[in-house]
């Protein structure tokens, strides 16, 4: 390892992979470390033994629970939009080679006591009992208004700039009931709070569109899966790195990160051996010194032996409880996969739930989302800090990634990858197309 | 299921770093080989199509990009190998005497259903170099291999297309007795195919 290298990465989570990743294929020689003996950091897959030894050290996994090799779990539960960043990161860089994805059965709300799914087609919103008929025919107008506007043609704008006008005064325009408006804003958009409604309604349009062009990509709800759990993802971008050059070493500690006499960084040691480079990127569970925290989530893993209740015993599902239907400040996610999905033993279903701590008491605070999970199997809680960095990089050359926050799905890691991706190399990234894999062996076959 | 699942076999090829792993996939599939050593850049896995028993499969061999230097392989690498090659230089002890950890290695991240029959397939290669360079014996390699449940062996040579159509071959043949033992019984739907090319934009008008 004592070579020179462009960049050196720290921490496999999937915000470093995909930045390996892109690094290497644009030539620059990266050796990427991590402590753990597995890929992933915070966003890996763990195995039972390895579930265990993280949450109840010295406790062996119950034999009843099935084979170490059918788990898959994740620590972070998130589902990836069809038609959102990630998937276009995946299909740029042709990872989708190593992978294969099943969709998320359904996106459900939680509302007045009840729990009703996210209408997915026309029909479905006709039967859906989130409105009545008064409401429903508002809500059209809403979504229509929505998909026909364009930035550059001001007859589809109904007097409303969506750039400077809150989004508040939108729904107003429609007249949609609060109830419309909370499925809407948290379980469309997909806000964990109510501050986006002070806000100019631009970035509420955006997210909306994503979610309904991320349902009608494949039909039953907008998220897919991949199978074998979200840690895939991280070891298909390493491998990508790896293909283009990349070096990997894992189970690596890592002990100082060394700075010249200028304070730039110029190394990694790990053990008597430093590897030189001109910058540094990793997770924040590198650098204490340089990373605060601006906020905590809690989350219970739970193992299930059968499906959620009153969620038409599908194999997969995303559920939102909105803020205010528990009297709270930010929303409870739940996020179920199953077996189907080969992230744990035949008829066991994983759910985990999910927020942003606002008391003493986290646990409690996901209480109303593990009273909807019927009878519990087991449960592992954590309480993990969210971080960012204090600075941004560009002074010392060591770029730090944000922990993973309570969204649903990948928007903010891909933000946070083609933010650190423009201070790392001081240019926008922009996604070319690899060749797929019969080009590619083609190519090698003729040269 | 009505039709006869199309068979995509999954090889991956392990070994210590410079043993010639790429070169075997490469003079198999491609016909070709390099003299120069590069640690495996670019080569990703390569698929070929080949007759087994009149059945038409698709095999897809695995380089391991290099992330063997380190023993940085991660499990999806593994996942769902219907065969596994291991490859050691006959002139170089130490690619021999590692052949066991990455066996173990194999089994404890792939843990095949029934490790006792997963198909393995050894492969003593660089047989080209001159006889008095050579530190493995075909008696001690194949004393090995009886000794791990009668596992195959071949001696190859990347460079001179020296018993590598046989032994893929064979790779071949028992990677599909393998499959054929296990994956059928499947009643989920298949995954979803992820492209570009089918991004399309529709509303949901709800």
């Amino acid at each position: 390892m004592d070579e020179q290298y462009d960049v050196i990465v720290v921490g496999t989570g999937l915000t470093e992979c995909i930045l390996s990743g892109l690094l290497s294929v644009d030539g620059k020689k990266v050796l990427h470390m991590d402590r753990n003996d597995y890929y992933g950091g915070e966003s890996a897959s763990l195995n039972l033994t390895q579930l265990y030894r993280k949450f109840r050290p010295g406790q062996e996994p119950p034999p009843e629970l099935g084979r170490d090799r059918d788990y898959n779990i994740d620590l972070i539960p998130k589902f990836m939009m069809a038609s959102g960043e990630l998937v276009k990161m995946l299909t740029h860089t042709d990872v989708t080679r190593y992978l294969e994805f099943k969709q998320i059965s359904g996106s459900y709300v939680y509302r007045d006591g009840q729990i009703s799914k996210v209408p997915a087609s026309e029909f479905e919103a006709v039967r859906s009992p989130l409105m009545r008929l008064f409401e429903k025919r508002r809500a059209k107008k809403f979504f229509e208004y929505m998909q026909n506007w364009r930035e550059d043609d001001p007859s589809t704008h109904q007097g409303i700039d969506l750039n400077s006008v809150p989004m508040s005064k939108v729904y107003e325009k429609f007249g949609l009931e609060s109830g419309t408006q909370d499925f809407i804003g948290h379980a469309m958009a997909l806000y964990l709070n109510e501050s986006y409604l002070s806000r100019p309604a631009r970035e509420a349009y955006e997210r909306i569109i994503l979610y309904i062009s991320s349902v009608a990509r494949y039909g039953k709800s907008p998220y897919i899966y991949p199978l074998y759990g979200l840690g895939e993802l991280p070891q298909g971008f390493a491998r990508l790195s790896a293909i283009y050059g990349g070096t990997y070493m894992l189970d690596k500690p890592v002990e100082e990160i060394v700075y010249d006499s200028n304070g730039q960084v110029c190394g990694v040691r790990s053990g008597d051996q430093i590897a030189k480079t001109k910058q540094v990127i990793g997770d924040p569970s590198y650098f204490p010194g340089k990373v605060q925290k601006v906020g905590k989530v809690v989350r219970a893993i739970c193992l299930l032996k059968h499906p959620i209740p009153n969620t038409d015993d599908v194999d997969s599902i995303q559920l939102v409880i909105p803020q205010n239907q528990v009297n709270r400040k930010h929303d409870i996610y739940i996020a179920s996969v199953s077996s189907s999905h080969n992230v744990c033993a035949k008829d066991y279903y994983l759910a985990i739930v999910s927020t942003i701590v606002e008391t003493d008491n986290p646990e409690a605070e996901i209480k109303p989302g593990l009273d909807l999970l019927g009878t519990i199997d087991e449960k592992f809680i954590c309480i993990c800090d969210i971080e960012k960095p204090i600075e941004d990089g560009c002074k010392d050359q060591v770029f730090i990634s944000c922990s993973y926050d309570a969204s649903s799905h990948f928007g903010t890691v891909c933000d946070d990858v083609k933010d650190i991706y423009r201070r790392v190399t001081g240019k926008d990234l922009v996604l070319k197309q690899r060749l797929r894999q019969e080009e590619e062996q083609r190519e090698i076959g003729e040269t | 299921m009505a039709s006869r699942k199309k068979v995509l076999l999954k090889v991956i090829i392990l070994g210590d770093s410079g043993v010639g792993k790429t070169s075997l996939m490469n003079q198999y599939v491609n016909k070709k080989f390099s003299n120069q050593y590069k640690a495996t850049i670019g080569a990703d896995f390569l698929t070929k199509e080949v007759m087994v028993d009149d059945r038409l499969v698709t095999m897809q061999i695995w380089d391991t990009a290099g992330q063997e230097r380190f023993q940085s392989l991660g499990v999806a690498f593994y996942r769902g190998a219907d065969c596994c090659v291991l490859v050691y230089d006959v002139n170089n002890a130490k690619s021999f005497e590692t052949l066991d950890s990455w066996r173990d290695e194999f089994l404890i991240q792939a843990s095949p259903r029934d490790p006792e029959n997963f198909p393995f397939v050894v492969l003593g290669n660089k047989i080209d170099m001159e006889e008095s360079k050579r530190m493995v014996s075909q008696k001690r390699a194949m004393t090995w291999c009886q000794s791990k449940g009668n596992i195959p062996y071949f001696e190859t040579s990347a460079k001179e297309a020296i018993n590598v159509e046989q032994a893929f071959q064979t790779i071949a043949k028992n990677a599909l007795q393998q499959e054929t033992d296990q994956d059928f019984y499947s009643d989920l739907p298949d995954p979803i195919k992820i492209d570009s090319e089918t991004s399309r934009y529709e509303g949901c008008g709800c």
